[in-house]
């Protein structure tokens, strides 16, 4: 009987051990998406400070007609990146001209989750934040796009592709896209860019999400060195 | 001349004292900076009290060299546009900001952040020409023995770089 019951587990245990190994990004392999549709949904973590700036870089060379509509992923109470957000929102729409504005609706959400650490937080209260982050993020990833499968809120997915750029929340978020693939929900796909600071080691969240995201792009040759996965050109912002 | 002072948005004590010791000062004044201004944070420093009880700014005169001295703005953009030269902190968005804006920079990476990668950065940046990285005990001699003129033209923000990237990846391209 204990047998039976312990090898159900073990049986269990190694499905989920494959299915999560088969599901990890091939790098080798990379290939292009064929392209239907003419727009992409785009979502970007926007971690504060530093991490902000460097991202709103990137995502103002974006062309927004192509990358539409867009997701802003920022901290609660993090009020600067969200008004950095808008602003480049708004210097968007005063150079585009009148075509694409007679809807009302905005191309753009602003979305608003936990903190997975607070600054200062001791770690021993790390993991029940950062859960509760995961379960904010499991919901606007997953169970918001398993509702899109049915006729409520028909064709919701969350994004087609994810950018991230640190800090350790981002990680929470790369989790979640995880557990779409896993159960074989529409996911978005990750691209991390290292920050333009890091020169010779990986940040943190750069060392965790380097094995986990379809794309790692440094601004450094140099941090390429181990010959570990990613891909450099150079300066970006 | 002026020259501006930014330490970013924490505190950086031994930068902002450094910066009003009159071997620092008597050397800006050699090279010909007249006026400094000071963005010094939380700094603790001889001057602190000055600004203890929410006054906006403090200016006083030392060495010959008028100071002016606050502790945060919401930009700096103003105080870099009309500096001569910038002494600041290794932080990547102020190295960035300065650079794109043709200033002459001197950096002191900080030496008691925790994950110190600041000083990988500016090392990198010395070498490839576009700033000169110091340190807080080095600071006088650097700034006697910096010639701006020799510095290499950082290059501007270039966001077709990424934007191709992105679009190869997404299969636009």
């Amino acid at each position: 009987m204990w047998f039976h019951i312990a090898s159900a587990f073990v049986l269990i245990a190694a499905v989920i051990c494959i299915r999560a190994y088969s599901i990890l990004p091939d790098y080798k392999h990379s290939r292009n998406l064929n392209r239907v549709s003419k727009t992409c949904k785009l979502a970007v973590f926007l971690g504060s400070g530093g991490h902000t700036s460097e991202m709103l870089a990137l995502v103002s060379s974006l062309d927004f007609d192509r990358y539409t509509p867009r997701t802003y992923i920022l901290s609660e109470g993090d009020t600067l990146s969200e008004r950095k957000a808008i602003a480049l929102e708004a210097s968007k729409v005063a150079n585009t001209t009148t075509e694409n504005s007679n809807t009302n609706t905005l191309p753009y959400t602003i979305l608003v989750i936990p903190r997975a650490r607070k600054v200062h937080q001791s770690l021993m209260t790390t993991p029940s934040t950062a859960f509760f982050s995961l379960l904010q993020c499991l919901y606007h990833i997953t169970i918001k796009s398993i509702y899109g499968r049915n006729q409520h809120n028909a064709g919701y997915y969350f994004a087609d592709v994810l950018l991230l750029n640190g800090p350790g929340t981002c990680l929470v978020l790369c989790v979640a896209v995880y557990f779409n693939k896993f159960i074989h929900l529409s996911a978005p796909k990750v691209i991390y860019v290292e920050s333009f600071a890091r020169v010779k080691t990986l940040s943190l969240s750069g060392k965790l999400l380097r094995p986990l995201v379809d794309k790692f792009i440094v601004q450094w040759p140099q941090l390429l060195k181990d010959n570990g996965r990613g891909e450099c050109r150079g300066w970006l912002i | 001349m002026l020259a501006f002072v930014t330490i970013g948005s924490t505190r950086f004590d031994d930068l902002v004292q450094s910066v009003f010791s009159p071997t620092v000062l008597s050397s800006l004044l050699q090279k010909g900076y007249t006026h400094i201004v000071v963005q010094c944070g939380n700094s603790e420093f001889p001057y602190a009290h000055l600004l203890a009880g929410g006054e906006e700014l403090f200016q006083v005169e030392k060495e010959g060299v008028s100071i002016e001295c606050w502790k945060f703005k919401p930009s700096l953009q103003m105080d870099y546009d009309r500096a001569d030269l910038v002494i600041s902190h290794a932080g990547s968005g102020t190295i960035l900001d300065v650079l794109r804006l043709e200033k002459p920079l001197i950096v002191v990476p900080n030496p008691t952040l925790l994950d110190n990668h600041q000083e990988e950065l500016a090392f990198e940046l010395q070498k490839l020409g576009h700033l000169e990285s110091s340190t807080v005990s080095r600071l006088t001699q650097t700034i006697q023995e910096f010639d701006p003129s020799g510095l290499v033209k950082f290059p501007s923000f270039d966001g077709s770089k990424f934007a191709n990237l992105l679009d190869e990846e997404m299969g636009f391209l």
